[in-house]
């Protein structure tokens, strides 16, 4: 009889155990985001104390370029990695909580005309992005998870397609290098773009929205403009957010019938599946502020746990974002996306100038 | 991969997504709030 191999039995972690690994890097989650809260409110009392003017600069971006500067000097300790990653959670948990700050009449109305714009943009990336995957010979999945992860919400739509197309691992990370790489860049750009162009608050955080693929980097660059243009660049992402299922599964319908990835079967549970369940939060908590569940007081409350909960999610941003990694994964799909990235940004800038002058928004 | 993260957050832990959780989470605070034990959240 041949000798069995035995394999070292692993042992699940306890929910309390895996939990209580979560806590460094929570904890330096937070002391990063409120770093960045010191330091505006430290830089706005010197300059006022000696009569300076100096820019004013939010919080938001500090925290960003503090999570960059240790992302990108000594990097993340392996103890605090597993709670870096929960920044997503924060971020959905304060999307939700965001809807306190909304009309329900204004989520249909803006949504509405999101839901608009949305549809133009996702038939123009994904055309856009497959056409110049052709013209940098990139492999065809590479190219479908670019697509998906610019035109409806970056890693997380890549992810969620990886799976139903039976995608490479190596074509997930080029992609999701590419766009991580992006987003980086557009928080930067976006809102230099917005001032040089004097967009109205709304304008940006539609454009933001719209435009910019990842949820964290999209919330971020409408907070770096604006707390309103931050309150509309959640909602406009929110709302292109709930598109990822139907892309999916058009893409998993695709590769099915090449005979490259599994046949859908249920096609209800997979959209509901793919269905970003926070978008229904979102709705709920803005439903139960409209026909005032909430008093005055506590909406305010709601309000700031929201900001707690997106100071945590901007820190983690600049903690997850490593350049020196995405140089590493080459320049084609990098290249295909960035010029992806700026026709797109190009025309969801015109789309919403016109939707400003016709809707006035 | 590009993120120092080992991996992003796939969801699916303890049955519920990511996205759920963060739901959860949401709700729960904003009854807290409703029901007036997180009366005061500073910002």
């Amino acid at each position: 009889m041949a000798d069995a191999t035995v394999l070292p039995q692993t042992r699940p972690l306890s929910p309390a155990w895996q939990i209580f690994q979560l806590v460094p890097g929570v904890l330096l989650l937070a002391a990063i985001g409120y770093s960045g809260k010191v330091i505006e409110k430290s830089l706005a009392t010197y300059a006022k104390a000696h009569h300076l003017t100096l820019p004013n600069i939010e919080y938001v971006l500090w925290a960003i370029l503090i999570g960059l500067l240790i992302s990108n000097t000594v990097g993340v300790p392996k103890v605090f990695r597993a709670g870096v990653s929960t920044y997503e959670f924060w971020l959905k948990a304060g999307i939700v909580l965001l809807g306190s700050r909304f009309i329900l009449g204004d989520v249909l109305k803006l949504g509405g005309v999101s839901l608009g714009l949305v549809a133009l943009e996702l038939a123009v990336a994904i055309s856009l992005m497959t056409f110049l995957g052709r013209i940098f010979r990139l492999r065809p999945k590479l190219t479908s998870l670019l697509a998906v992860g610019s035109a409806v919400c970056g890693v997380s739509a890549i992810i969620a397609t990886e799976g139903a197309i039976d995608a490479d691992e190596q074509d997930t990370s080029f992609a999701i290098a590419a766009i991580l790489a992006l987003g980086a860049l557009s928080l930067f750009t976006f809102p230099l773009i917005g001032h040089a162009l004097h967009l109205s608050d709304r304008a940006y955080g539609l454009w933001a929205g719209l435009a910019v693929d990842n949820t964290a980097e999209a919330t971020a660059a409408g907070a770096l403009y604006s707390d309103a243009a931050g309150k509309l660049a959640v909602l406009a992402k929110t709302t292109r957010n709930a598109m990822i299922g139907f892309v999916v599964l058009g893409y998993a319908w695709y590769w099915a019938r090449r005979g490259q990835a599994q046949a859908v079967g249920n096609k209800t549970a997979f959209l509901w599946q793919k269905f970003p369940k926070f978008v229904l939060g979102f709705l709920l908590i803005s439903g139960l502020a409209t026909y005032q569940f909430f008093n005055k007081g506590q909406l305010t409350a709601l309000a700031n746990l929201s900001r707690w909960a997106f100071l945590l999610t901007f820190a983690g941003v600049g903690l997850r974002t490593n350049f020196g990694e995405m140089r590493k994964q080459g320049w084609g799909p990098f290249a295909v996306g960035a010029i992806g990235e700026i026709v797109i940004a190009i025309f969801t800038l015109g789309m919403v100038a016109i939707a400003d002058r016709l809707l006035r928004l | 991969m590009s993120s120092q993260s080992d991996a992003p957050p796939k969801g699916k832990r303890w049955g519920l997504s990511l996205d759920a959780w963060a739901v959860v989470a949401a709700l729960v605070l904003a009854a807290l709030v409703r029901a007036g034990i997180l009366a005061n959240v500073p910002w």
